[in-house]
């Protein structure tokens, strides 16, 4: 029998429960909370409070120890953390401890956590574009996975939703693949980019370089101010916080918005162990937490519940939650839960030189990092032996030359004055990867973590159209560097194990048939209708977008759809 | 006379791996102001340029850096005196520089502190460039640019 604490049940109970405070559970308690609903936000971490738990956030660059370097017993704590491109001395206190936190690889899967209020919306890379008919019926066109039970139309108004509280840069760039959403005004490409685009636009059709769209408040709103965010002011320190909130972070944004409802009840270091299921009422009342640091169980109830654990984590909770109805994981019976499970393709970079344009370089710093590439491969129609296609981001940087050769005074000269070279340019592929059953996810029959909670066993792995994908990026974008006339054109494999991208999805996929899928249009158990999941297990198919924006718009709408049907009694 | 007959005192910051005595530190010191001497500006003695590598030599590099900084640290004194009849730190000016040089260059004898030089050098530009000193002082570091423009005249940067 579980313990439980000194509360009574009353004062464990409330409206609605949600799973994970990172960037689509802190939308799920700011849409709840808003409509009256008393909510528990739970997060297995500890807290965040913007600004005041920033520690970094206004250090110098000579404040850090090691000048912002990891040192090496900290990285043999956390060897696949320590991978992260994000994973800085002046970040890591937002990235967990590996060894705390064990995992089971069949294969290799570089699963990136951030255990605290907040979850990753503190670090992530904050680029968002929304997705299209182009990706949403992808699956259905090219025979994979299933068929979306939405289209575009269904969500465009929860991407307006959000991206107007939020706060995106972009331009109303036009283009079907990558529909305009509600922008602020965008950071402008810089010489090179905007001749890079100039470039392609003379040499090839339907190939796009646009300003990135990024979750920046380039010129903030009333509803901006009203949250206490400012402008962002281009320190592109965010990973460490910012104080000005001028990124999108659940932190400096939605928590704080639900906290003012005097609706929300935030609980960190509550580790969710699984979700209750009543056999005789037929749905869930509730889920079983383990407190993090007394190890002690605790139930909490109420009458619908969010699970936005993070992908993995909720396909994690969904597993450990066994009932005699659900003996394989609530709401599988069709046994897919945990399969399909599907990332993006980062594993290639083409960069180069270009000879031109200096009499320009950059000032200030641009919080967007640059262009974004839409997809152009497969998108009207298939035209490659891959299926579907990559997105990838580009910028230009003017380099720095500087002579470090010798010693002595000359040296010091030439550090104290560096040349401007060349421009660099460099890309990146971001590539739809196809969402297979041999890529999936399970609990391990033996091993327990800290908390008693089995172990997840990651199953995820590159497949052969991820590796023709990999080599047409490369060859189209050396080519349109070459063409650009852009030289020292080189390609870069970079050999990442899935899970770097930190954009792992699926597992719990959204579809119209509960026997292959098992969330309906609303991100609702076909067969548990008060559970809901609207973070990254949803996902039906991954497309090329950064994932983060959709999670934000799938939460607000299903909240809507939650709330409805709570007042109408059928939940 | 041989500097290590007396008593070592000890290194003047904490270190966890390894293990430098006073004229160890004193020894890099030297090298690091030959790096980045003091002239019209501050150099590395001055900015404890030789601390800040010996802290990121402990705490960022591998057991193998390490031994090669060491054996490298420790071999700088025989090189200066089998080529200059002197301890580096006795060397003039001209004689330090030509001494880095052949070891960079990985001339003869010289070869076996190559590693530690291009870690020590490695560090002390770091170290500099990074400096409150520099970042202030010398060339403005900005928290907060408050802009971005990408088309900023080159004449101007």
């Amino acid at each position: 029998m579980p313990e439980i604490t000194g509360d009574s049940i009353k004062d464990r109970t409330f409206d609605a429960i949600v799973i994970g405070s990172g960037i689509s559970g802190g939308w799920s308690a700011k849409e709840l909370t808003e409509k009256g609903l008393k909510t528990l936000l739970l997060e297995r971490g500890r807290d965040v409070k913007h600004i005041k738990d920033y520690p970094t956030t206004n250090k110098l660059p000579y404040e850090f120890e090691h000048r912002g370097e990891v040192p090496l017993d900290i990285q043999k704590e956390a060897p696949i953390v320590s991978r992260c491109y994000a994973f800085r001395e002046d970040t890591l206190h937002f990235f967990l401890k590996d060894k705390e936190h064990p995992y089971v690889e069949q294969k290799p899967f570089d699963w990136i956590r951030g255990y605290q209020v907040g979850g990753k919306s503190l670090i992530w890379a904050r680029q968002t574009q929304r997705w299209s008919d182009f990706d949403f019926e992808g699956p259905a066109r090219d025979g994979f996975a299933v068929d979306w039970p939405i289209r575009y139309k269904d969500i465009a108004p929860w991407y307006s939703h959000v991206e107007k509280f939020a706060g995106i840069s972009g331009n109303r760039d036009g283009l079907a693949e990558l529909p305009d959403g509600e922008f602020l005004p965008s950071y402008p490409l810089n010489a090179v980019e905007n001749y890079f685009k100039e470039q392609v636009n003379k040499n090839y059709k339907n190939r796009h370089i646009i300003s990135a769209r990024g979750a920046h408040i380039s010129k903030p709103q009333q509803v901006h101010f009203d949250q206490g965010r400012g402008q962002c002011q281009n320190r592109t320190l965010c990973q460490r916080g910012c104080p000005f909130g001028g990124y999108f972070s659940s932190n400096a944004s939605t928590i704080p918005w639900a906290e003012k409802t005097g609706n929300l009840t935030l609980r960190p270091f509550s580790v969710v162990h699984s979700i209750i299921y009543d056999e005789q009422k037929g749905k869930a009342t509730g889920v079983k937490v383990i407190d993090a640091n007394t190890k002690q169980e605790i139930e909490f109830y109420a009458k619908i519940i969010f699970v936005n654990a993070a992908a993995l984590n909720t396909n994690l909770i969904l597993l450990n939650s066994i009932s005699k109805r659900f003996p394989n994981g609530l709401g599988n019976d069709s046994d897919l839960l945990g399969k399909y499970v599907a990332f993006h393709n980062y594993s290639s970079t083409v960069s180069g030189e270009y000879d031109g344009m200096k009499e320009f370089t950059t000032d200030g710093r641009n919080p967007v990092g640059g262009g974004y590439v839409p997809r152009f491969r497969n998108v009207f129609k298939q035209e490659t032996d891959f299926l579907r296609g990559y997105a990838a981001g580009f910028s230009a940087r003017r380099s720095q030359d500087t002579d470090s050769s010798g010693f002595g005074d000359a040296l010091k000269e030439n550090l104290l004055n560096p040349k401007l070279g060349p421009w660099r340019v460099g890309s990146h592929m971001m590539g739809e990867t196809i969402p297979k059953a041999t890529n999936f996810v399970m609990l391990d029959k033996n091993l327990k973590d800290a908390w008693g909670i089995p172990q997840l066993s990651i199953s995820v792995d590159y497949d052969d159209n991820d590796q023709k994908m990999i080599k047409d990026y490369e060859d189209e974008f050396s080519e349109m560097f070459t063409k650009s006339g852009f030289t020292n054109v080189k390609v870069s494999r970079t050999q990442k194990a899935p899970g770097l991208d930190i954009h792992e999805m699926g597992g719990v996929r959204m579809g119209n048939d509960p026997r292959t899928s098992l969330l309906n249009k609303w991100n609702q158990l076909h067969h548990c209708k008060n559970v809901f999941v609207t973070d990254g297990a949803c996902m039906t198919s991954t497309s090329t977008q950064n994932p983060s924006l959709t999670y934000m718009a799938f939460s607000a709408r299903s909240a809507d759809y939650a709330f409805a049907e709570l007042k109408k009694g059928n939940l | 006379m041989p500097s290590c007959s007396t008593e070592p005192g000890k290194a003047s910051i904490d270190l966890k791996k390894i293990n430098i005595n006073a004229d160890q530190e004193a020894l890099l010191a030297e090298i690091a102001e030959t790096i980045i001497p003091e002239n019209d500006k501050l150099g590395a003695k001055e900015l404890n340029l030789h601390l800040f590598t010996l802290k990121m030599v402990d705490d960022c590099h591998n057991e193998e850096d390490q031994k090669a900084f060491m054996e490298g640290l420790n071999s700088m004194d025989k090189l200066a005196k089998s080529k200059y009849g002197n301890a580096f730190a006795k060397c003039d000016p001209g004689q330090r520089i030509d001494l880095l040089n052949a070891v960079s260059k990985e001339e003869g004898a010289a070869k076996e502190a190559a590693a530690f030089l291009k870690i020590t050098k490695r560090r002390v530009i770091q170290g500099f460039m990074n400096s409150k000193y520099v970042m202030t002082d010398l060339k403005k570091y900005e928290l907060v640019p408050g802009r971005y423009n990408g088309y900023f005249p080159a004449k101007q940067a």
